[in-house]
């Protein structure tokens, strides 16, 4: 062996021993695993946070066409029952004439036809809006 | 690397979580060399192998295989490195006394003696292409193909490095540095 050779060895020794040892702090990869740990919940979280905001806001909405369909009933019950007062002999005198002129049985059903389809898109109706 | 495979597999079967548990094992400490080796400075090494490993684990579902998972990886970190030496460069003031002092402290190796300080000074003040060969190559003794495709380069380019590197160190420290070669 020349004592070049033995100065190549004695040189790449010492690389081996001062860089050998070259690595991460210790618990490095415990911190990595708790940061990725994070990293992974956190979105599920999100996800959870929009979920209920949704939710929420879907219940207001839904509350707020509760009273509007509330008070649409009643304003024209009341607008009905204003009319039915304000022309009632009128409308007891068409009453008498069309019941001389309309089968009193024929005219009990189509008000029923008309009131159960006003019913029907009624319920129609709030069911879209749950939906 | 057989762990490639292994680690390859599990992201193709859909368990990215346990690819990422072998993964961080099986490339750490090559992570780490490939980002001290640029940045010549532990925090900040330790802080882009975290960032790399957090890319990894956000990237690593997406994986499919059409690079190699190891070249992957070495982009990403090369890439890293650069970044967080780049933005080093914009904040640090070498004018400001406390960052020069810690400059000129951090060439230390942690494990280096006494007698090593001189040696860890030469290999602080190389070029730095010779600088990476030099601490990937003996990091943990790897076939200079390795060190080729963690820095990026061909492989008769890294042992052109490695060569000079030896030689520079080797007469930088009192040898005959054209016959270490």
């Amino acid at each position: 062996m020349t004592a070049g050779d033995t100065r190549r060895a004695d040189l790449e020794a010492r690389l081996r021993g001062l860089l050998g040892g070259l690595d991460t702090d210790a618990g490095f990869e415990s911190r990595l695993m708790q940061r990725v740990a994070t990293l992974a919940v956190a979105p599920r979280e999100d996800l959870r946070a929009q979920f209920e905001r949704r939710r929420e806001l879907r219940r207001r909405r839904l509350r707020r066409e509760v009273w509007m369909n509330g008070m649409t009933i009643l304003g024209l019950g009341a607008c009905a029952a204003g009319l039915l007062w304000r022309f009632a002999p009128d409308i007891q005198r068409l009453g008498a004439d069309s019941a001389s002129l309309v089968d009193p049985g024929l005219l009990a059903v189509g008000t029923l036809v008309a009131v159960g389809a006003a019913v029907w898109l009624l319920v129609k109706r709030a069911d879209t809006a749950r939906r | 690397m057989p762990a490639d495979d292994a680690i390859t597999e599990l992201i193709q079967a859909g368990r990215a979580e346990a690819a990422f548990e072998q993964l961080v094992p099986a490339y750490r400490r090559r992570v780490f060399g490939l980002a001290y080796s640029v940045l010549r400075d532990r925090g900040a090494a330790e802080d882009v192998v975290q960032e790399v490993f957090v890319k990894l684990w956000q990237a690593l579902p997406r994986y499919d295989g059409r690079a190699q998972l190891s070249t992957w990886i070495y982009a990403i970190t090369r890439n890293a490195a650069i970044s967080a030496m780049r933005k080093q460069r914009r904040s640090v003031s070498m004018s400001d006394p406390a960052v020069f002092e810690q400059v000129e402290n951090r060439g230390a190796a942690p494990e280096a003696g006494p007698d090593d300080a001189a040696l860890w000074q030469k290999v602080e003040a190389l070029p730095v292409k010779q600088r990476q060969a030099v601490i990937l190559y003996y990091q943990e003794d790897r076939p200079v193909e390795e060190v080729a495709v963690m820095m990026g380069l061909p492989v008769n380019t890294v042992k052109t490095h490695l060569h000079r590197a030896r030689a520079s160190l080797a007469a930088a420290l009192g040898g005959a540095g054209e016959e270490v070669a």
